[in-house]
């Protein structure tokens, strides 16, 4: 059988989806982020490079990696460490572990929703209307506080819904910081407080540098027994105001009268976040009037142990960091939907939804091999929707879209009507054979463009819908719908008019 | 691309209503479906006795349903039963095998009277893996309480926890409803477009909209709680349900060949074979993810009774007007 241009058309449209799937069977570990100017940066190593060997070992999975890591740190010292990856070597002499973070090498390029490998998502809402720019200017700003925090692997964006409201949304994939939640929706408004007068604010106007991963200016520095139980630590670190801050800070103590014991100024240095007092610090009676830039800044964490105490200390040291570094958000902020999903069932998920996408696959195909008794028709029917099924991967892959429930439902669904219209096809192929073949594929083509067109104007309007996040079901759909109706509809009716001919 | 067949516009004229009637063997294909009380190809059938008859079935069951929906929406607010996505609350699934869900639910029923929970378990062992808790009140006041019973905290490792916040979720849940009025409007002037009769166009949008309300109706009967994306689910119907529709309208109005009944007969045996492989791909996977996502499951089972009822609209409601039309305007 001598194959027709529109089952060519249908074949190279197959090929270039498996290639933007682009299945993998690399072992090795992913790089998924690499810290800047950290040794391993500067030697080249970036983030999507393929992690194969080190120091001579072979690393196949996540598990031979930290296993590797943690054998070859097992002291201070400083060590070789040579990575070979899929693309370079790297030489680097370090005594502590790569600043970088790995993931398992994904098996394909399509990305799987929230909803199926896990993680957070927080649609945060502004208590004020805002303009598009304005969000646009939040949705940086936000950005820019995640990065300073340490979490890269966020996605942020805009998104408005039918009703005009505007959001943010922030998904985390994988495992999410226990924080999330207070870092979208805290504003940040960082003040510090001379009596009611304020002195300075976080973020760029009043605060030149922050110091941070550095020992000699940041740290936790002591932690002891709490009276009350459990332990507290402290943190301090350093921060350099700018020349006008500097000024104003001199301006305002200049008044301020000394406190009994004649070493501290009478009022005490208030730090507040977002209108609640976060540590007080006495200000030694020799800065009084004097143009001074360099600032120390201290808190302190608690818990049941010197370790949960530590982190504490850390953690709330950052987050102070972060929102000095970073400024004040324009807004006041609500999380009006937050879902934070376990990444535990996702292969679970994963497996039932590909059992029932192959279940239903067969069973469309024993119903159509009874009612037919064509094997090749029915293997042609078989072959089509398949092709559909990976093509509406294969766009997925390549414009990175993540596939969610909605989506997935969307895709078998689309599935079901292609089977449908091929029934359609097969039909008019078999019956009422005194009309040419090429007449009644006509036909039953014009049967499956208007099913297309009503199915497709029904689908619009949910783009707009709910902020988009309903916009994978109409998504998949439209895709499916589209590549059926141009590609795989017409390769498959002229599969039956040769098989007829 | 191919070339892309345009659509030809068929308007019924006098040259289509004096044509050769030619009599074929019908096919020799085994049915899978019961012919009884089926369009037959006589020339005074059993169908054409009591075609116009067989309307009052779907009219009836349409009034009803009007008729229930309206009484629905005086007692409950609206026309669904909506769960915590729509009216604003959390859901939180704990993935614990060896808790007692009665247990769990009498102790929070005391603090929390609008609590429900459900278990999740395996399809491969049917054996519980966790359970699904919904309550209007936010997660800073349930969690906590939560935790207190199961005695560990509720971590990513073993929770999953969403919450949506009652004014987002009630303008989310307008939106749908409102694309879903637009998508139907849309459909509607497609097939008005593409027909450009008035009466086979109604007739293919009225099983549309009847093929919907009854699903509501349906859904409401059994009680299920629609959550955002169940809903989406009457927005696919929308799509679906016209197909078959279509499919008759065309081989009714514009096939040339067999008398009316035979055509009839031709789409129905094409239509019943779609909406069958479609009856047969959503039920397997309704069953195999019943008891795993909520989502999957509320949009199969919507999309399952939509399909049963589309069978009725398609080939009684629209079908008999079809025919009746096609009748009064002397078309063959």
């Amino acid at each position: 059988m001598k194959i027709g241009l529109r089952t060519w058309i249908l074949i190279i449209a197959l090929i270039l989806s498996i290639l933007a799937i682009k299945p993998s069977f690399d072992s090795g570990v992913l790089v998924k982020s690499v810290e800047k100017n950290s040794s391993i940066f500067n030697e080249g190593l970036r983030q999507g490079e393929i992690i194969k060997e080190i120091n001579g070992q072979k690393i196949t999975d996540i598990v031979s990696y930290s296993q590797t890591i943690s054998e070859t740190f097992q002291s201070s010292e400083i060590k070789r460490l040579d990575i070979k990856t899929n693309k370079n070597s790297y030489t680097i002499f370090t005594n502590e572990t790569p600043r970088i973070t790995v993931d398992k090498v994904p098996r394909t390029k399509i990305q799987t929703g929230l909803d199926l490998q896990g993680g957070a998502r927080a649609l945060v809402q502004p208590d004020a209307k805002i303009s598009d720019a304005e969000l646009q200017d939040l949705v940086d700003i936000s950005r820019n506080r995640f990065n300073v925090f340490g979490l890269s692997d966020v996605q942020i964006r805009g998104a408005s819904d039918l009703d005009g409201n505007k959001f943010m949304i922030v998904e985390v994939a994988g495992a999410s910081p226990g924080d999330l939640e207070e870092l979208v929706s805290k504003q940040g408004k960082f003040e510090a407080k001379i009596g009611n007068i304020s002195v300075f604010e976080g973020g760029k106007k009043d605060i030149a540098s922050v110091c941070r991963n550095d020992a000699s200016c940041s740290g936790v520095t002591q932690c002891n027994p709490s009276p009350q139980g459990g332990y507290f630590c402290n943190f301090q670190f350093v921060i350099y105001l700018t020349e006008d801050a500097a000024i104003r800070h001199a301006e305002i103590t200049k008044n301020v009268s000394l406190d009994e014991t004649g070493q501290y100024l009478k009022d005490k240095l208030f730090l507040i976040v977002d209108d609640q007092e976060v540590d007080s610090l006495l200000v030694s009676a020799s800065l009084r009037g004097q143009v001074t830039t360099q600032i120390s800044i201290q808190g302190s964490g608690s818990g049941n142990t010197q370790e949960e105490a530590f982190n504490s200390a850390k953690e709330s040291m950052n987050k102070l960091q972060t929102v000095l570094i970073t400024g004040s958000l324009p807004y006041k902020l609500t999380i009006v939907k937050l879902d934070t999903i376990s990444p535990l069932l996702g292969s679970q998920f994963t497996y039932l939804i590909l059992l029932a996408g192959a279940a239903s696959i067969i069973v469309v195909g024993l119903i159509v091999l009874i009612r037919y008794r064509k094997f090749k028709a029915s293997a042609a029917l078989l072959f089509t929707s398949f092709s559909e099924l990976i093509i509406i991967l294969g766009v997925a892959a390549l414009i990175n879209w993540n596939l969610d429930l909605p989506s997935i439902a969307g895709i078998l669904a689309t599935i079901g009507t292609g089977v449908d219209s091929q029934i359609v096809i097969l039909d008019e192929a078999k019956t009422g054979k005194h009309t040419s073949i090429k007449e009644r594929m006509k036909r039953a083509l014009f049967v499956i463009i208007t099913a297309y067109a009503t199915n497709l104007v029904s689908l619009l309007p949910l783009y707009w819908a709910g902020a988009g996040l309903f916009r994978g079901f109409a998504f998949t759909t439209i895709i499916g719908i589209t590549a059926g109706v141009f590609i795989s509809r017409p390769a498959f009716a002229e599969m039956i008019r040769k098989t007829e001919e | 691309m191919g070339s892309i067949p345009v659509p030809r516009i068929f308007i019924p004229s006098l040259e289509n209503q004096r044509q050769l009637k030619i009599k074929f063997k019908s096919p020799s294909i085994s049915l899978i479906i019961n012919m009884e009380n089926q369009p037959q190809s006589h020339s005074k059938s059993t169908y054409d006795k009591i075609y116009k008859w067989l309307l009052i079935i779907p009219v009836g069951f349409l009034l009803f349903s009007l008729v229930y929906l309206v009484q629905f929406n005086s007692q409950n607010g609206d026309i669904i039963y909506k769960d915590v996505s729509i009216t604003g609350g959390t859901t939180i699934s704990v993935f614990d095998d060896k808790i007692d869900i009665e247990a769990v639910t009498k102790t929070l029923k005391s603090e929390f009277p609008d609590i429900s929970i459900r278990g999740i378990s395996d399809i491969r062992t049917g054996k519980q893996q966790g359970f699904i808790l919904e309550t209007k009140a936010s997660p800073d006041s349930i969690k906590p309480a939560l935790e207190d019973y199961l005695g560990y905290k509720l971590t990513q490792d073993n929770s999953s926890i969403e919450f949506s916040g009652a004014s987002l979720s009630s303008g989310f849940y307008k939106q749908i409803r409102f694309a879903i009025i637009i998508a139907f409007v849309l459909m509607a002037l497609v097939v008005l477009v593409i027909f450009r009769t008035v009466i086979p166009s109604f007739a293919v949008i009225l099983s549309a909209f009847a093929d919907i309300i009854m699903t509501i109706t349906i859904v409401d009967i059994l009680g299920i709680t629609l959550s955002t994306a169940g809903i989406i689910a009457f927005l696919m119907l929308v799509g679906y349900s016209v197909d078959t529709d279509i499919l008759l309208t065309t081989t009714l109005l514009k096939k040339k060949e067999g008398t009316l009944n035979e055509r009839m007969l031709a789409a129905f045996k094409t239509g019943m074979t779609m909406t069958l492989t479609s009856i047969a791909a959503v039920t397997v996977s309704l069953i195999i993810i019943y008891n795993f996502s909520e989502t999957l499951r509320q949009i199969f089972t919507i999309l399952l009774i939509g399909l049963f009822l589309d069978m009725l609209n398609t080939w009684l409601t629209n079908a008999s007007m079809l025919k009746w039309y096609m009748e009064v305007k002397n078309i063959k």
